[in-house]
């Protein structure tokens, strides 16, 4: 089995090597561009001997030949490493000349090799009529400085596009036009570009022929840019700025050395700069959808769903795959929404995009691992990615399915209480979300919005409070004063109601009606006591009236005596006495109640 | 005194029919908007917004708007507007005419803690600069007279003052001395208290009175000019559901102040005062 294998390699590498060694290659080379009035070279190689006379060249239609065909072979044979490598090269050169501007074609040559018969590609030359320079018969012949004008070397930043929407990218070249011999490029300054993301790109290094502003320069790229601008408006790209050195060659019409004549060689240094360059960057157009996050290409999605049945507290992971062309670098990972419950951790993103040219491409994978901590069926919402389509001009949203998932108890959770959407883990209750709150749907009250305070009925409010304080205050007082005046006077003329019953007592006595004497009698002395001290009659015993006395510093002795008239009053006025006990009882009485008068007074 | 009060009676009978709401649009206008009251309701709960908003404007345009009437106006705005799906969320204003309607609602009962919490939130979805701070004492005073209406703060002094008088009239009339002294501080303290609802009632009041707060009404964000002059350059880009103050107009233009002090002009048409 391994023979065979082994046999067919070498049959297949023996095959290949004589088919590249039977491959014959004849090409045509001319320059693409030229200018009328410039005579240009077209060469015919073959890189294998041809048989004699069997080159035909083609008619050059459109232009004078100048010379030609003028024949060179070449011959070399190389032993590297003990290994023999023979080459052969014959060329057939003619020197053109343009009639008239246009574009014209270069039919095929044909040559024969070993019977066979080779013809090349058609060439297209486009000729030009080069504008004439106005400066060039001015020329001092001697100053190399002159020789070269300004117009003959030129740097340009070459963009793809000048107006172009946030996300996509351009390609910008910087080229190198010159007409004279370059020896030499240094100090390269490419300018800052700000507010795009920036990639170099790898590009061929060939020199190549273009016009420009009606003249033919020979082009070189200096470097090569993929840009893609990261802010939306005009953004100006500054100048970019190189110096170069150009040889000129300067003829002496041999005034130095009159046999040879004399060529000198020069070298002349030129700073050029760029001109600065205006972007415009589009806004993207209205009604972008919420989850839009930027993403400007043509994309597809893949995903790869967790298993629908996971153990709690085992992490698993869902995987969305974003493929296609655009900004992926600036892509950002597509939301997952996971119940509560779920620890998600930080989404792993794996790239494979590829810069080119035309811009950026390849894929993107978002991995995104969790671990359930909750036993439960959850269900989970689609991951939705949206991008902008820049060639249709509008927003594509490319969703994954929803999916449910079944945790199952690991016989360890401790299955932490689930309140709606919330799961408390011991720490305070997070807040998710927030909305406006419900509408009021109790009845619809009737409320004014009117104020109260300092309107006329507030006032009258407060004047009524007022007038009624004031009223009642006024009418209280009155009635306390009255009182109080009542008291005062009863007081002030206590001793002089007392004299007067006491005078009535005595009619009593001179007309002997004892009864009468003794009732007035008592009825001076508690009168006395009553009006004196602001008590009622009924409230008044012997005992109150010695402790009244007692407060107001009245001896003992004389309220024991007042007592005593009162006890011999009662006793008399119901049981007969003798006839002088009326007077002693009375003469006792005055006494009594002018020493109490004194003693209160004192 | 039984004649003092026999006095007073009618009065305050008439004090009372006074204050008592006066229903001059009768039965009636009551009945449709308690039918459109209901209708509003039912449209909001089944989140048919638009329906919401024209049965409650609808309530306001009756006169029979209460506080309740505005906020749930201004709920269904903002549900429209955060529900519009064809277009960007407030595409058509809807911000602007809830932040208007929330103000409205706290005009009516600054103590109404749902609307000014939604307010909050509404406020966060504009560009409204924040406000020059405030010292502790006004944020305290003016956070103690939202919590409650001109109303109750007008009820609660009047109560407060006639406790006061009946003190004062134990102290003035009492021969107990530490009756005295304890009625003589604590009308001290009551009077106090009065002056001091009396002065949240009154700013509260003054507040309603002297409000010239408007709300910018627009799809998006609207120019705000240095002069009344629509070629004069342009100071700021407020957009909707902004608050600002009135401080005069002039012909089509309004002459506004930011909640920072910046002033400038805007079309009449692009505020609508609270």
């Amino acid at each position: 089995m391994k023979s065979i294998l082994r046999l067919t390699l070498l049959c297949i590498a023996l095959l290949s090597s004589v088919a590249s060694w039977a491959q014959v290659s004849f090409t045509v080379n001319a320059p693409a561009l030229t200018a009328t009035g410039q005579p240009f070279r077209v060469e015919f190689s073959v890189d294998a001997e041809p048989e004699q006379n069997s080159f035909k060249a083609p008619s050059f239609e459109g232009f004078d030949v100048l010379a030609g065909p003028s024949v060179s072979t070449g011959h070399s044979i190389q032993f590297i490493n003990g290994r023999q490598s023979a080459s052969y090269s014959c060329t057939y050169t003619y020197v053109l000349l343009p009639n008239s501007a246009g574009k014209f074609t270069i039919e095929p040559a044909t040559i024969t090799v070993e019977g066979k018969n080779y013809s090349t590609k058609r060439q297209l030359v486009e000729v030009i009529a080069e504008k004439e320079e106005a400066t060039t018969t001015n020329r001092s012949r001697k100053n190399p400085e002159s020789q070269i004008s300004k117009d003959d070397i030129l740097l340009r930043l070459k963009v793809s596009e000048t107006s172009l929407y946030k996300g996509e990218s351009l390609r910008a070249s910087l080229v190198l036009y010159t007409r004279a011999n370059i020896d030499n490029v240094e100090d390269v300054t490419i300018p800052p570009f700000d507010g795009f993301w920036s990639q170099e790109l790898t590009f061929e290094n060939t020199p190549s022929r273009e016009e420009y502003n009606g003249r033919i320069y020979e082009t070189y790229k200096i470097t090569e840019l993929l840009l893609s601008p990261q802010q939306s408006g005009k953004i100006v790209i500054p100048e970019a700025s190189l110096s170069v050195r150009a040889q000129v060659i300067v003829n002496d019409n041999g005034r130095h050395d009159p046999f040879f004549g004399r060529r000198q060689i020069y070298h002349v240094t030129r700073n050029l700069k760029s001109e600065p360059i205006t972007i415009n960057v589009k806004e993207f157009p209205a009604g972008a959808p919420a989850n839009f996050n930027g993403a400007v290409g043509n994309y597809t999605i893949s995903y790869k769903l967790p298993e629908s049945e996971i153990v709690s507290n085992s992490a698993d992971q869902f995987e969305i795959t974003i493929s296609g062309s655009g900004n992926l670098k600036f892509l950002t990972a597509p939301k997952l929404s996971l119940p509560e419950s779920f620890e998600l951790y930080d989404t792993k993103v794996v790239d494979n995009i590829k810069v080119s040219d035309t811009g950026t491409s390849g894929s993107i994978t978002y991995t995104y691992p969790f671990v359930a901590r909750s036993v439960g069926d959850f269900s989970i919402g689609a991951v939705e990615f949206c991008y902008f389509n820049p060639e249709t001009q509008q927003y594509k949203s490319l969703s994954t399915e929803p999916f449910t998932i079944t945790v199952l108890d690991d016989g360890t959770s401790s299955n932490a209480p689930i309140v709606g959407n919330y799961t408390n883990y011991g720490g305070t209750m997070r807040q998710l979300d927030r909305d406006i709150r419900f509408i009021h749907t109790a009845g619809l009250s009737a409320t004014t919005g009117e104020t109260f305070v300092l309107t006329p009925i507030f006032w009258l409010v407060v004047v009524a409070m007022l007038s009624i304080f004031a009223a009642t205050y006024v009418t209280l007082s009155k009635r306390i004063r009255d009182n109080r005046n009542v008291v005062a006077r009863r007081m002030k003329h206590a001793d002089k109601m007392a004299v007067k019953r006491l005078r009535m007592a005595e009619r009593s006595m001179k007309e002997g009606n004892r009864h009468a004497f003794f009732e007035e009698m008592l009825r001076a002395m508690w009168g006395y006591i009553s009006d004196k001290f602001n008590i009622p009659v009924s409230n008044l015993t012997k005992e109150t009236i010695r402790e009244e006395l007692y407060r107001r510093n009245v001896s003992s002795a004389l309220a024991e005596q007042f007592c005593e008239i009162i006890s011999r009053s009662e006793e008399a006025q119901y049981a007969p006495s003798a006839e002088g006990e009326m007077s002693d009882v009375y003469t006792l009485a005055i006494e009594v109640i002018s020493r109490i008068e004194e003693s209160i007074k004192r | 005194m039984k004649s003092i009060l026999n006095h007073i009676t009618p009065l305050l009978l008439v004090v009372v029919a006074m204050v008592m709401p006066q229903k001059s649009s009768g039965a009636d206008a009551t009945t449709t908007a308690e039918a459109l009251w209901a209708e509003g309701i039912e449209a909001y709960e089944s989140k048919d917004y638009t329906s919401a908003v024209e049965a409650f404007s609808q309530i306001v345009n009756l006169g029979e708007a209460n506080e309740d009437v505005y906020y749930n106006l201004a709920n269904a705005y903002f549900k429209l507007g955060q529900h519009a799906t064809t277009t960007r969320p407030f595409g058509s204003g809807e911000l602007g005419r809830a932040i208007l309607n929330y103000h409205r609602a706290l005009r009516l009962n600054p103590a109404m803690a749902d609307a000014r919490y939604n307010l909050e939130l509404a406020v966060d979805h504009t560009n409204d600069t924040e406000s020059v701070p405030k010292s502790f004492i006004a944020v305290l005073w003016h956070s103690l007279r939202d919590s409650a209406t001109s109303n109750g703060w007008t009820i609660a002094s009047l109560v407060m003052l006639g406790a006061m008088l009946i003190l004062v009239m134990f102290y003035l009339l009492s021969t107990h001395i530490v009756l005295r002294k304890v009625c003589f501080f604590v009308s001290f303290a009551l009077l106090v208290s009065v002056i001091t609802t009396l002065s949240l009632a009154i700013s509260s009041r003054n507040a309603v009175l002297n409000d010239n707060r408007a709300v910018v009404l627009c799809n998006d964000t609207t120019p705000v000019h240095a002069s009344p002059d629509s070629a004069s350059k342009i100071i700021r880009q407020p957009s909707q559901g902004v608050t600002i103050f009135v401080e005069r107009t002039h012909g089509d233009w309004a002459e506004i102040r930011f909640a920072d002090g910046e002033k400038g002009w805007i079309p009449n048409s692009r505020i609508e005062l609270i």
